[in-house]
């Protein structure tokens, strides 16, 4: 009973959902205000109702019923309660109800927050995102419920969650990752709001920033902890694989940063208005078909999910429905669009609008090498097959360019700069670039080849250039407590999100160029030298856990003779499934991760080891910690609350 | 005019990218060009999962049409495809399974133990379906490399003659059966 409760919640909230589609758009186009003010209440009930039947699945999977095929699929009563939780955005099912559950939240927040906006722009946001929710809950109602029943016939048993799935990684990634992805369906809304009322002004771009920002925060954290568990979890010690799958939430991602950059412009000086609206739409858009690539099956992934044609034609369907539909209506409207602001080359509006350039080649590079392989094999021309060194290359030689622009382009002023003293400024820049990266490299490393050098310089580059532009920033005021006041978290945001891109630069380059591994049968007692550092292997353990059994090896670090740590590498053989897990010993630190897996027995007491030293891997999630902080901090700026008062007088 | 048609372009490229997802959701992108297509079985000898002393040749393959099944029992979606497959069998397909071990990698000087494989390989039969006439141990994975294989489960259609006719990747549905194993083999059928 309790699993159709659920269910029929969802039904529910799916026919709010149509009222919060109709309703509003209806109003707003014959100026009914009755029909717009019914939104915010509609938004929030089908909140409710969505969260309720999320809270039933959740219920359900506590209480082990396995009448329910995905609690029989996806979950076993011996796993911990926190797995059982994430089981139910282990698998397909759950986790497009997680989807709506974001859908549903974010939308209750715009209209909890939407408050000062015009009703009919508020109410034209709102209708967009309950058009959406819409599709989203029909999908799940239809092909994709997660409370099917295996009546009469149902397991005992659970088949449990995948143990690839049973990691710290798995409670946290998803959700971030789904708050962004969802996050951007707001920007959308935003636009489409927008192109329906006809006024592309600059305060359109205003109400997007926030929720823009937010969504790309989410999305940052979400890719970075995804990356981290890849590193952490997988036992291989990669961070990046150019999967389809791990492509699909870089597109948006980039796409969204070129959007921030963007709205920034159209914001502060009315330029490149309609711009600004295409990459809203793409943003969304590329998270839809990351969506489709990673449900349909259509492209052979790593990750595997469910694959269902069905239910592949379902997203494509409402793919081209809201993508189709939007980018017409921008067809149609766009041309009325006209920007006023004026500028000149070395300008703010210029160095902005070449970064774009570079995100949205940098996405078409991305999205090319991830279709292409199908494209290609549709037309009749054969397989293909574009793997990571086609990426790696691709990257390597676009973000020459780009870390050179975001050290400079920051300096630069709206509409006009004269060049001379910028250019001063830059040589100087340079010079100190080139003599701290001397420092570093040649301190830390015996060998470096002219590659990693440059790109540790874009780095360094990045970060000189960044801070002296914060200390001028600040010193054109009398006391630095009254400059550092003075500067709005938008520049906060902007110095930490670019810091954030060099830490990852620099991680990258180093850990790429400088990471050793090596492969060792070792018997206790016997030791293994990598880099300095002395591992000395313990033995074995057999360990117990509540749903495995397995092995743990225990290697003691030194370095110079000294004590360094323990590493307690595990490998594990769970229950239900019977599938071997590595899970790899980390020791972590600032300048090097040492990362050990176990291997093997070799008979006699001997087993394999894999020991792997990685310099400056922790940067890279650093930066990307980095990055979603300023994401969210643009949030507590004063301008976004101060407007909020303003506008409520002229609404 | 000129600023209208910028406008409708990006329609335009989504319309043309959504006809290619929509020919790829049909078209079977899973279906690999191998350079083995036509061609016939490579040569082999190597001995059977279960008994290591029983030993089988392509020759021994010869004289009836077969589906040769790349499996492991690490790989969910094999697990998940053993339940239609002996459906299959029910009804008269000959199904040969290519054992592909993925744990043991004869570069990380792993030792491997065949006694816990079988086990392990006799216990997920008996629960989820058998539907091997036998199991061919390809450790090496020489046989498996030749064959052009990147990943399980895969599935060879041969002919009596020995000659490769169709290679899918990915699991075997009914879907897939109806649509592509099935009239294939109408055409084998004299």
């Amino acid at each position: 009973m309790i699993p159709e409760i659920g269910y029929f919640s969802l039904v529910l909230a799916m026919g709010l959902s149509l009222l919060l589609c109709i309703f509003p758009l209806w109003g707003a186009y014959t100026g009914n205000l009755r029909l717009m003010r019914t939104a915010p209440s509609l938004a929030v009930g089908q909140c409710l109702l969505v969260l309720f039947s999320f809270g039933v699945l959740i219920y359900i999977t506590l209480t082990d019923d396995f009448t329910v095929a995905y609690v029989a699929h996806h979950s076993s009563s011996t796993l911990p309660w926190y797995y059982k939780v994430t089981s139910t955005w282990g698998g397909h099912e759950g986790a497009i109800l997680l989807w709506l559950v974001m859908q549903a939240s974010w939308t209750a927040l715009v209209a909890m927050m939407s408050k000062s906006l015009p009703w009919v722009l508020r109410a034209r946001v709102l209708g967009v995102l309950g058009f959406l929710g819409v599709g989203f809950m029909l999908y799940t109602l239809w092909m994709s419920s997660p409370f099917e029943r295996l009546l009469p016939y149902y397991p005992v048993e659970g088949r449990d969650l995948n143990p690839l799935l049973q990691d710290p990684g798995m409670i946290i990634h998803p959700p971030l990752l789904y708050m962004g992805y969802v996050g951007l369906s707001v920007s959308f809304s935003f636009a489409i709001a927008a192109l329906l009322t006809g006024k592309l002004d600059n305060t359109w771009a205003k109400w997007s920033r926030p929720w823009t920002m937010a969504a790309w925060g989410f999305l940052t954290l979400g890719i970075t902890i995804g990356s981290w568990w890849a590193y952490a979890e997988l036992g291989w010690g990669g961070w990046w694989f150019w999967d389809p799958v791990e492509n699909a939430s870089l597109m948006p991602w980039l796409v969204a940063t070129a959007l921030l950059h963007s709205l920034a412009i159209t914001e502060k000086r009315g330029v490149f208005k309609s711009w600004t609206v295409l990459l809203a739409i793409a943003a969304f858009s590329l998270c839809l078909l990351g969506t489709f690539i990673v449900r349909s099956g259509i492209i052979v992934s790593v990750h595997a999910f469910a694959t269902d044609p069905d239910r592949g034609l379902f997203i494509l369907s409402f793919l081209a429905l809201v993508v189709g539909g939007s980018l017409a209506l921008y067809g149609l409207r766009v041309s009325q669009v006209y920007s006023e602001g004026r500028y000149k080359l070395v300008s703010r509006e210029v160095g902005l609008w070449v970064n774009n350039i570079f995100l949205v080649v940098a996405t078409l590079i991305v999205l090319l090498g991830t279709l292409l392989p199908m494209i290609h094999k549709e037309l009749g021309l054969g397989s293909i097959s574009i793997g990571v060194p086609f990426f790696n290359q691709m990257f390597a030689i676009l973000i020459v360019p780009f870390a050179i622009l975001m050290g400079m382009a920051p300096m630069l002023r709206w509409k006009q700069n004269k060049l001379p003293p910028l250019a001063k400024k830059w040589a100087g820049i340079f010079v100190a670039t080139i003599v701290i990266t001397s420092a570093w490299l040649f301190s830390s490393f015996d060998e470096i080849s002219t590659l990693t050098y440059l790109a540790t310089a874009l780095a360094v580059w990045i970060c000189i250039a960044t801070v002296v532009d914060l200390v001028e920033k600040v010193s054109v005021h009398p006391s630095t407590a009254q400059g550092l006041k003075r500067l709005g978290m938008s520049y906060w945001a902007m110095v930490l999100g670019h810091v954030g891109i060099a830490f990852v630069i620099a991680s990258v380059t180093l850990t790429s160029a400088y990471s050793v591994e090596r492969s060792v049968v070792m018997k206790k007692g016997e030791t293994a030298t990598l880099n300095d550092y002395e591992y000395r292997f313990e033995g074995v353990n057999e360990i117990r856990g509540p749903n495995y059994g397995g092995h743990a090896g225990e290697v003691t670090v030194f370095k110079d003779g000294e004590y360094v740590t323990l590493l307690h590498a595990e490998k594990r053989l769970y229950d239900v499934g019977m599938q071997f897990m590595t899970e790899a010993a980390i020791d972590d630190g600032f300048f090097r991760d040492l990362y050990l897996a176990l291997g093997e027995s070799m008979g006699n007491g001997a087993w394999s080891l894999r020991i792997y030293h990685k310099p400056y891997v922790r940067w890279m999630w650093l930066g990307g910690i980095l990055i979603s902080v300023a994401g969210f901090i643009v949030l507590a700026d004063k301008r976004y609350r101060r407007r909020k008062q303003t506008s409520v007088e002229h609404a | 005019m000129n600023k209208k048609f910028l406008g409708l372009a990006p329609l335009l490229i989504f319309v043309l990218l959504c006809v290619f997802l929509y020919q790829g959701l049909f078209g079977n992108p899973r279906e690999l060009q191998t350079g083995r297509l036509g061609q016939t079985m490579p040569a082999f000898e190597l001995p059977d999962l279960m008994d290591e002393q029983k030993r089988w040749t392509d020759q021994d393959l010869l004289g009836e049409v077969y589906l040769l099944n790349v499996w492991g029992t690490w790989c969910p979606t094999c697990i998940a495809e053993l339940g239609y497959l002996t459906e299959l069998r029910e009804q008269g397909v000959r199904i040969i399974g290519l054992y592909y071990e993925q744990a043991y990698d004869p570069d990380f000087g792993d030792q491997f133990d065949i006694n816990y494989l079988r086990t392990d390989v006799q216990q997920m039969l008996a629960r989820a379906g058998d539907p091997y006439q036998f199991n061919i141990l390809d450790l090496e994975r020489t046989l498996a490399l030749d064959l052009g294989v990147s990943g399980a489960p895969e599935t060879f259609l041969v002919d009596k003659n020995g000659k490769i006719i169709l290679h899918h990747t990915g699991d075997i549905n009914p879907r897939v059966w109806r649509s592509k194993f099935a009239p294939a083999i109408q055409e084998l059928q004299p």
